[in-house]
Parts: structure tokens; C-alpha cells; sequence
């Protein structure tokens, strides 16, 4: 593709690691103090690009079709966002509104049938099969609602995988991997299989992978789908936790209003496109004028 | 296709990976690894026993080419020869038809974990070869044993037929090139088992993969 994003021009080019440079800014400051600044605004993004530096996820009219016999579902129709760096983004919606087809197409795990999807300003369609192995590695952290841990793996040797595949040397990944499963609270779990794990503690092991390589974002597809209340909101607590102290941009969807607290911004979907988009406030007070009719 | 001025990095192999994969892979699955070496055990002791059954024959000298591999007597008719290779290609075929399955199987069942590794990162050549040794190796001991086991029955019944006069007789030059001749085709086998269903999934999208489609 020659031509390059109009939204793009004239921005310039972050290497991998002036996020890293970026996030360190934040975390010396006031950790929140960027996420509202960016938040700011909220729905109307399109108004003031410039202001939107440091945008990670943008995707522009991306559709996903699929044949189903003679119909043609729409899988996506025409989503356009934008998340900027270090936001805490929750997806809501039914079953079946596109939540996870947007979630695949933003991670470079199924390609759309149409639009663009930019991570960091790369066009995730024009990279090839390395770029986008590179991309899944360094960049995205995935959290799935069925763990996705490696059956056969320890939880030690699932945290360490995507280390080895980025090429740290096996002592520092194991190292890196004892500590991370400290930090999600499995410290004396390291060396047990996802069979002797509860399911709350798989989701803590791929947590850990997920933040293993320090990405830039996290994509959680329904994390808390499997567990129950308690578990799950401990599994959101962490992962807010994490978003706050490394400034990871997250973007989870869910099923369940009382995972929203957490997030900066709520992206409603329906039947492929995206319904609402609202501030954390915004919701509050939506929430209690509802309340007040009743 | 102009490819901007991104930062994107590029990974690299490990060889070290490859095998650390194969290996982890074979331990976890001993019991689906045995089943799979023994179907190759099985056939390849047969092709070896067929390679070697001339060894009953105390007359029966040595000679070059396809026929002499195959422990023929060239003086032999050609009908003798056509049925001798005949019998060979059967088993090369049965074991064909045994040893693709069973690969076939064992790498379609990791669909998923093939997904995850390549949302974790792992390159398709990483998911590729560390498939590909792990079958190979698997050929190896697998065809390994068989050799063993064919040879042993071949010499087994050489002796019950002649007796002791049978060790004055026989030769064992042509043995060694008919070892790795079986080994080879043990290897090739599971190695192109694998390949195929490795090669689709390696391809594959990672979330195709992961929801165990193909």
C-alpha cells in the first residue's frame, strides 16, 4: 500500500522502546494524570487529532465478513476507534455484537475484510508472517476467556515462552518469569501444571504471559467469563494494576457492569458496529439518572 | 508495497527452541509416542525382514543394485524378483497408510496449542521444525526397534531351517546399507506425516487454529 494513513501525517515515528521511556515519565508523576488527560474529551476524538499523540489502537472502518451459505454475516460493519496509550478501555455488548472478531482483527489474529486496523502506526495487513509473529510477541499481550494456558507446559515454562520467542536467554526469562508469577500472586504455584491450577490461577499464569515481553497492549477477550464473581474481579483488579503501574493500554470486554468501574472509557457494540462510546463519568451519571426514574 | 519507516523487529529461530519444544512434547505425550513408534516398530521390522529373509538361504551370494540390496539372488528369475518387490512396496504402503494416520492425528490434536504458540509469538518455522524433529526423531527410534525386531526374526528362522551350518554361509555385507535404508524410510515417513498437518497449521491465523478447525 502506497498510501499512507491521512490521520498519520506528519507524526512522528516512536521507536519500541520510547514507550518504555514514556511510561516511566507517567509512572514518576501522577500515574492517573495521563490516562484523564487522555481520556478527556472521550467520543470525540475525531475533533482534535492533534492532541492525540500517543494513540495505540486505531482501527478505521474495519469490517469483518463471513459466508455463511447464501448470507453474508457482518461479523464487524465498519468500526472506527481510537485507544490511546495507557487507556483502560472495557468492550461491552451481547454475545454475538463483534466484541471478539474486533478483538482478533485489532491483534493481528484474523485479518478484516476490509479498513485498517494501525498498532503504533503500523498497519497490521502489510506486515508478513515474521512482522506479525514480532508484533504478537512484543507488542500485544493476549488474555483469553478459556486461559489458553499450554496443557502440557508448567506455569513457569507457559510465562517464559514468549520470552524465549523474544530472545532473552533462558536464565533471564526464568528470572523474569518467577518474578511476574509473584507479582499475579503464584509464587509457589511455578512449577505446577494448568491441571493442579484452579481456573482464577490459570488466568493469573496467563496474565503473567501476557505481560511477560512488557507490551503495549493488552487485548482480554471476556477474562472473566469462567470465573466467578469474586475471582473475576480480582483478575480485573490485577490487571488495572498492572495497566496503572506500566502504563499498558488494555482494552477488555466483558459481559458484566460491575467490571466497569475499572475503565477509562466503555465501548458499547451491537450487531457488528459500535453503539456508544462513554467516559467512566459519563456512565456514572447515566447510571444514576436511570436510577432516579425508577 | 512501501513499508514506511516502522520500528518493527524481527525475530529470530532457536534452533535451541525447536528442540526444547520436540523434546517437551515427546516427554508429555510418552504414551501417544509410544503407540505412534510402535505402529512404525511394526511395519519397519517387516520391511526389514523382507530385506533380509534371503539370509535363510545358505547359497544365496550377494550383488549390487536394487536386487542385490534386497539380498536377491540375480541368477534368480525376474518373476522372483517382481514378487520380492512387490511384497516391499506392499509393506512400504502399509506403513504409508499407518504411520501418515497416526501423524496425522498427533498433530491435529495440538491445533490449539499450535494456535497459542503463535499468539504468544512463535514463528510458523518454529511450529513447523519442531513438529518435523519431533517426528523424526520418533522414525528414528521407532524404525530403530524394527530393524532390530525384523533382523532378529529373519535370523531366528534362518537358524530354525539350517541350523548351525547356516552362520558359515551368510554374508553380512550388504546389512549395513539395508539398516539405513530402513531407517530412512521410518523417518521419511513420520517426518512426512507430520508435515502436512504441521505445515497447515503453522499457516494457519492463529484464532482459526486455536478453535481447532481444518
Amino acid at each position: 500500500m502506497s498510501e499512507r494513513n491521512p490521520l498519520l501525517s506528519g507524526r512522528p515515528l516512536r521507536s519500541p522502546d520510547a514507550r518504555l521511556d514514556a511510561t516511566a515519565a507517567v509512572d514518576s508523576g501522577h500515574p492517573d494524570a495521563r490516562a484523564e488527560q487522555l481520556v478527556k474529551g472521550g467520543v470525540d476524538w475525531f475533533a482534535d487529532l492533534d492532541r492525540q499523540v500517543d494513540q495505540t489502537v486505531m482501527t478505521s472502518n474495519v469490517s469483518k465478513h463471513y459466508r455463511m451459505g447464501e448470507q453474508i454475516i457482518k461479523a464487524l460493519d465498519d468500526v472506527t476507534v481510537n485507544i490511546a496509550a495507557g487507556e483502560y478501555i472495557s468492550i461491552m455488548g451481547p454475545s454475538g455484537s463483534g466484541k471478539t472478531t474486533l478483538f482478533n482483527c485489532i491483534g493481528g489474529l484474523t485479518k478484516p475484510t476490509s479498513g485498517n486496523v494501525f498498532i503504533d502506526e503500523i498497519d497490521v495487513a502489510q506486515l508478513d508472517a515474521n512482522e506479525l509473529a514480532w508484533l504478537r510477541c512484543r507488542k500485544i499481550g493476549y488474555i483469553f476467556q478459556s486461559y489458553n494456558i499450554i496443557k502440557v507446559m508448567t506455569a513457569l515454562e507457559n510465562v517464559t515462552l514468549p520470552m524465549l520467542f523474544a530472545g532473552l536467554p533462558g536464565d533471564e526469562a526464568q528470572d523474569r518469569g518467577v518474578e511476574i508469577l509473584g507479582r499475579v500472586g503464584l509464587g509457589d504455584r511455578l512449577l505446577h501444571t494448568p491441571k493442579e491450577l484452579s481456573g482464577g490461577q490459570q488466568q493469573r499464569v496467563a496474565i503473567a504471559r501476557a505481560f511477560a515481553n512488557r507490551p503495549a497492549i493488552i487485548l482480554a477477550d471476556e477474562p472473566t467469563a469462567n470465573l466467578d464473581l469474586k475471582t473475576g474481579e480480582e483478575i480485573i483488579m490485577l490487571m488495572k494494576e498492572m495497566n496503572r503501574e506500566q502504563g499498558v493500554t488494555v482494552i477488555c470486554s466483558t459481559h458484566d457492569h460491575k467490571m466497569l468501574a475499572q475503565s477509562d472509557r466503555i465501548i458499547w457494540m451491537e450487531d457488528g458496529r459500535i453503539k456508544r462510546i462513554a467516559d467512566r463519568d459519563e456512565v456514572k451519571i447515566t447510571v444514576s439518572q436511570m436510577s432516579d426514574h425508577q | 508495497m512501501e513499508k514506511a519507516e516502522w520500528q518493527i523487529g524481527e525475530l529470530r529461530l532457536r534452533a535451541d527452541l525447536v528442540w526444547a519444544l520436540a523434546m517437551s512434547s515427546l516427554k508429555v505425550r510418552m504414551g501417544r509416542a509410544f503407540i505412534t513408534g510402535l505402529t512404525i516398530a511394526t511395519t519397519t521390522a517387516f520391511m526389514m525382514y523382507l530385506l533380509t529373509m534371503p539370509y535363510a538361504d545358505p547359497n544365496a551370494p550377494f550383488h549390487d543394485g536394487v536386487a542385490g540390496m534386497m539380498g536377491l539372488r540375480t541368477d534368480r528369475d525376474a518373476g522372483e524378483v517382481q514378487g520380492f518387490l512387490l511384497m516391499f512396496v506392499m509393506a512400504l504402503l502399509v506403513a504409508a497408510a499407518g504411520v501418515l494416520n497416526t501423524m496425522l492425528m498427533n498433530v491435529s490434536q495440538r491445533y490449539r496449542e499450535i494456535g497459542t504458540i503463535k499468539c504468544l509469538g512463535g514463528l510458523d518455522r518454529l511450529i513447523l521444525f519442531s513438529v518435523l524433529v519431533e517426528a523424526a526423531l520418533l522414525g528414528l527410534v521407532g524404525a530403530g526397534l524394527g530393524v532390530i525386531i525384523g533382523l532378529a526374526i529373519s535370523l531366528l528362522l534362518s537358524v530354525a531351517d539350517y541350523g548351525g551350518a547356516f552362520w558359515s554361509h551368510v554374508g553380512f555385507g550388504g546389512l549395513p546399507l539395508k539398516v539405513i535404508f530402513v531407517l530412512l524410510i521410518g523417518m521419511g515417513l513420520t517426518t512426512l506425516g507430520a508435515a502436512i498437518p504441521a505445515q497447515i497449521a503453522a499457516k494457519m491465523p492463529p484464532i482459526e487454529a486455536m478453535r481447532g478447525e481444518k
